[in-house]
């Protein structure tokens, strides 16, 4: 690897499609993880990723990452080329995830520009150790061993460059589709992959590395090889099959002489052409002697022996309809729009289009036009906020599998309704709660083997993750049939806590008994584990689920499994809600939290001595807040009976407010107040009106929080 | 010789070195370093935010951003003055925080050689209230303006500083 380049916009691409292929790794892994064995498919396809990230590191230069890669690789080919059939399958996928981990922490550190300095040799011993007992329990029972897959010294596989008799000489040639992107890079990777087969080789454009806009060229006239090796067509193919983008290869042999004619001795430029003409005529005589072996050309579209590439193209096509786009820009995009809609507004309606006697005719229509591709904009930037969950929940797989096997218990992890889409930060938000709380139910939740054989249970546990819709909200379900939540127990350990006081256990209904697990400092695990247990979780977990304005329900059977069910609202950004003014200043009420409106008479209004103020509505009392006097706002109109009084609820406790007037229902796009203004109690944010004026959002919650503290 | 060369290497990694935009409060001149500035744009309505210090202003929305306004005059424990169509809101950011300062005028554009700066006297640091802000006074043109350091005037005189204010970001009860 002599030649000198430029590593920056590589890097990009490096690090993109290793992530790509690490998480390709892991799910073909987890897949197959409650199997015997791998299947073919799957053996060939991690041998596919490693090889590939291992051509691909080795551009790169990072060491490690290549041993590790190609220590892995070679346990695969082995698997390849002699079908053991008494692998240790699961030690198999620790050592698959193992080392994906490892690349993947390596290339964290690669993305925070630090070096990858990760010590690989650890699982690569171990995997050697792995490969030499699959390889002796063979030879032990007589078979063959496959010839080494040798990556530093020549051996059966690897030819070295030595011009041995036999060999052959082919012409290769790539297409890459017209979109594709640093095709030069992509070119390089195959001649990479290509000299470890290759006796000798020969490439035009021969600047690829050096020379950015040969990528260009090879676009426009494809990468043209030639090689002699002692390979077949297929090992050939098979060796530089994983470079993604490619239209179409092309492989011919040729003869000795027109290789060693190569691409010399003549001008660069009319070569490409008189080449292909060359190249074209034995390709076509080939042909028509010996069509078997002979020329074939593969069409990623084409099925039979393009089955290589097509098997990896279906798998890559849906990543290339998507682009990554950070948040920040979709979010300053909202705002453009938002402000869009404002400018609208402001345009269509005008005072210069009042003038009698204008005829607005075409200028209405044109109106019309622009109102509904602004509301169209709206529609499409909130829907590219919501993403699925799969994401997610195929995190939640990992973790099942981890930290079950460490407990020594067989659990099965079903998953429904991963396609559910909520916004992605409230995804971002859910990640971790959601992580905690499938690893209690794998800890705590599923009872050892011994014990659901004891209790006449399926030995084999089963978490179920369950995702729905259900009235504007995103419920996000663990279920476990584990041995459920006694509820004694609990009550026992929340009183000796002194997180209770000293009310009797009938005080409580079922469902805030199992709250109790949610307080601070509850924890009914006696032994704290790895992975949960340290009595810190699940105020945690709901205090993140508050955060996104979500709660968490716990459900439970003694001996027959717990339920744990996050009410999430769909989206953080858009809420509906009620403007409403005091004084001058104008407020937001999320309008679900709205029970009525009721006009009230002066004797209604019980004041205490102390100021704090009480309203009767149909015998019952609530108190009753003067928003105007809450937050000192002048100039408000609310002391007599011509204002209207609010009643709103959050968590069955219910609160008034006496503003003056209503003003709109709307959807309304949330904002956070700037942080640099110190949170105020019962404000929970801002937006922007539809005539650019900012109203505050009024938080219920904190309002009754306020109340109560007094 | 070195000091001089230095100065011009610096000099040219940096085109808005030493440039100060000024502004008056009352009589008073002051500067505050252009590489702060993001924009000035007219006085414009304010939405109160209730229960907060008496400087901050409120809220303005300035192309669909909602930022926080300080009125420098409250800042300086000066009387506030009725907004004018000479106010304005110079939209600064310090760190991650963006804030709008409501000033009585815009006075221009100055460059200032840093030797010329005069370090405050220290004696007058608990007298006036506005000198806990300036880190340096300069003369241009016969008068005196005073530097402002942004970093001190939006910061909280109790609060212990600007960081404390962005990890408050994530607390949406």
């Amino acid at each position: 690897m002599g030649e000198d380049f430029n590593t920056d916009s590589m890097l990009d691409m490096f690090l993109y499609e290793s992530e790509q292929l690490l998480e390709n790794l892991q799910n073909v892994v987890l897949e197959r993880k409650d199997e015997d064995c791998f299947d073919e498919t799957s053996i060939n396809e991690i041998f596919r990723v490693m090889h590939t990230i291992k051509g691909s590191s080795g551009i790169m230069m990072y060491e490690n990452i290549t041993k590790i890669a190609h220590k892995l690789e070679d346990v695969f080919y082995y698997l390849r080329e002699s079908h053991p059939d008494n692998v240790p399958h699961l030690e198999l996928v620790d050592h698959v995830l193992e080392v994906a981990d490892f690349i993947t922490a390596e290339l964290d550190k690669i993305k925070e520009g630090e070096t990858p300095d990760g010590d690989e040799s650890g699982i690569v011993s171990e995997i050697d150790k792995f490969l030499t007992n699959l390889k002796s329990g063979i030879s032990q029972k007589g078979e063959e061993l496959p010839p080494e897959n040798t990556y530093v010294e020549p051996s059966q596989f690897y030819i070295a460059p030595t011009g041995a008799e036999g060999s052959k000489y082919y012409k290769v040639s790539i297409y890459w589709r017209s979109d594709t992107q640093m095709c030069n890079i992509r070119a390089y990777t195959a001649v990479y992959s290509l000299k470890e087969i290759a006796e000798d080789m020969q490439y035009i454009p021969d600047d690829i590395i050096t020379n950015e806009s040969s990528g260009d060229v090879i676009l426009e006239d494809g990468f043209h090889m030639l090689i002699m090796c002692q390979c077949s067509k297929d090992e050939i193919l098979s060796t530089m099959g994983e470079t993604s983008g490619m239209e179409r290869v092309e492989i011919n042999q040729c003869t000795k002489q027109e290789f060693e004619m190569g691409f010399h001795d003549q001008g660069a430029e009319p070569i490409i052409i008189e080449l292909e003409d060359k190249e074209q005529a034995p390709a076509e005589k080939e042909k028509k002697k010996e069509p078997a072996p002979g020329d074939y050309v593969i069409k990623s579209k084409e099925t039979g022996k393009g089955k290589k590439l097509a098997k990896n193209t279906p798998k890559q096509q849906p990543k290339q309809t998507y682009i990554s786009v950070s948040v920040e820009k979709l979010d300053s995009l909202m705002d453009m729009i938002g402000e869009l809609v404002i400018s609208e507004a402001v345009v269509l309606q005008n005072p210069d289009l009042k003038v009698p006697g204008l005829d607005l005719t075409n200028f209405q229509k044109a109106a019309g036009q622009l109102a509904k591709i602004t509301t169209e904009l709206q529609d499409v930037i909130m829907s590219m906020r919501m993403m699925p969950l799969t994401n997610t929940f195929q995190k939640m797989n990992r973790i099942v599998f981890d930290v079950s096997r460490k407990l020594g218990k067989d659990i099965e992890l079903e998953v429904i309704g991963e396609n559910t889409e909520v916004d992605k930060n409230i995804i971002e938000h859910i990640s971790d709660p959601l992580m905690h709380l499938v690893r209690n139910s794998v800890d705590h939740g599923i009872e050892s083997k011994e014990d659901r054989i004891a209790a006449g249970k399926n030995p084999k546990g089963k978490i179920t993750l369950e995702a729905k819709n259900e009235g504007g909200k995103v419920y996000i379900i663990v279920r476990d049939d584990g041995k459920g939540l006694n509820k004694q127990a609990l009550y026992d350990k929340a009183k000796k806590n002194g997180l209770i006081g000293n009310r009797s256990i009938t005080e409580f209904s079922e469902k805030e008994i199992y709250q109790f697990i949610t307080f601070a400092g509850f924890s009914t695990k006696e032994q704290v584990t790895e992975y949960s247990g340290r009595g810190v979780g699940m105020d945690v977990v709901v205090k993140n689920i508050q955060a996104v304005g979500g709660n968490l329900e716990i459900d439970s059977v003694e001996g027959a499994g717990s339920e744990m069910i996050m009410k999430i609202p769909l989206t953080l950004a858009i809420i509906n809600g009620i403007v409403m003014q005091v004084g001058s200043s104008t407020f937001v009420i999320e309008t679900n939290a709205v029970k009525e409106f009721v006009r009230i008479r002066k004797d209604m209004v019980i004041r205490e001595p102390d100021g704090d103020e009480y309203i009767m509505l149909r015998g019952e009392c609530f108190p009753f807040i003067r928003l105007n006097r809450r937050y000192h706002l002048e100039e408000s109109s609310t002391e007599g009976e011509d204002g209207i009084v609010v009643v709103l609820e959050h968590e069955n406790k219910y609160v008034c407010v006496f503003i003056d007037k209503l003003i709109a229902e709307q959807e309304i796009v949330v904002k956070p107040i700037p942080s640099y203004i110190k949170k105020v109690q019962g404000l929970s944010g801002c937006t922007q009106l539809g005539d650019g004026s900012i109203a505050l959002i009024l938080d219920i919650a904190g309002l009754i929080a306020g109340e109560e503290r007094k | 010789m070195a000091d001089e060369l230095l100065e011009e290497l610096e000099e040219e990694e940096d085109a808005q070195k030493g440039k100060f935009m000024t502004f008056q409060i009352g009589e008073e001149c002051y500067g505050l370093s252009i590489n702060f500035v993001q924009e000035i744009i007219g006085i414009q309505p304010i939405t109160p935010v209730p229960e907060v210090e008496d400087y901050i202003k409120g809220l303005i929305n300035i192309r669909g951003k909602i930022i926080p306004v300080i009125d420098v005059r409250l800042r300086f424990k000066q009387p506030s003055l009725e907004y004018t169509d000479r106010t304005c809101i110079i939209v600064i950011g310090v760190k991650s925080t963006v804030v709008g300062l409501v000033v009585d005028r815009i006075a221009g554009v100055i460059t200032v050689d840093e030797k010329g700066i005069i370090l405050p006297p220290s004696l007058s640091q608990s007298s006036s209230g506005n000198s806990k802000y300036v880190f340096g006074l300069v003369r241009v043109d016969d008068e005196v303006k005073l530097l402002l350091d942004p970093e001190r005037l939006i910061r909280d005189e109790d609060t212990t500083a600007l960081e404390d204010a962005v990890s408050g970001e994530d607390v949406v009860a």
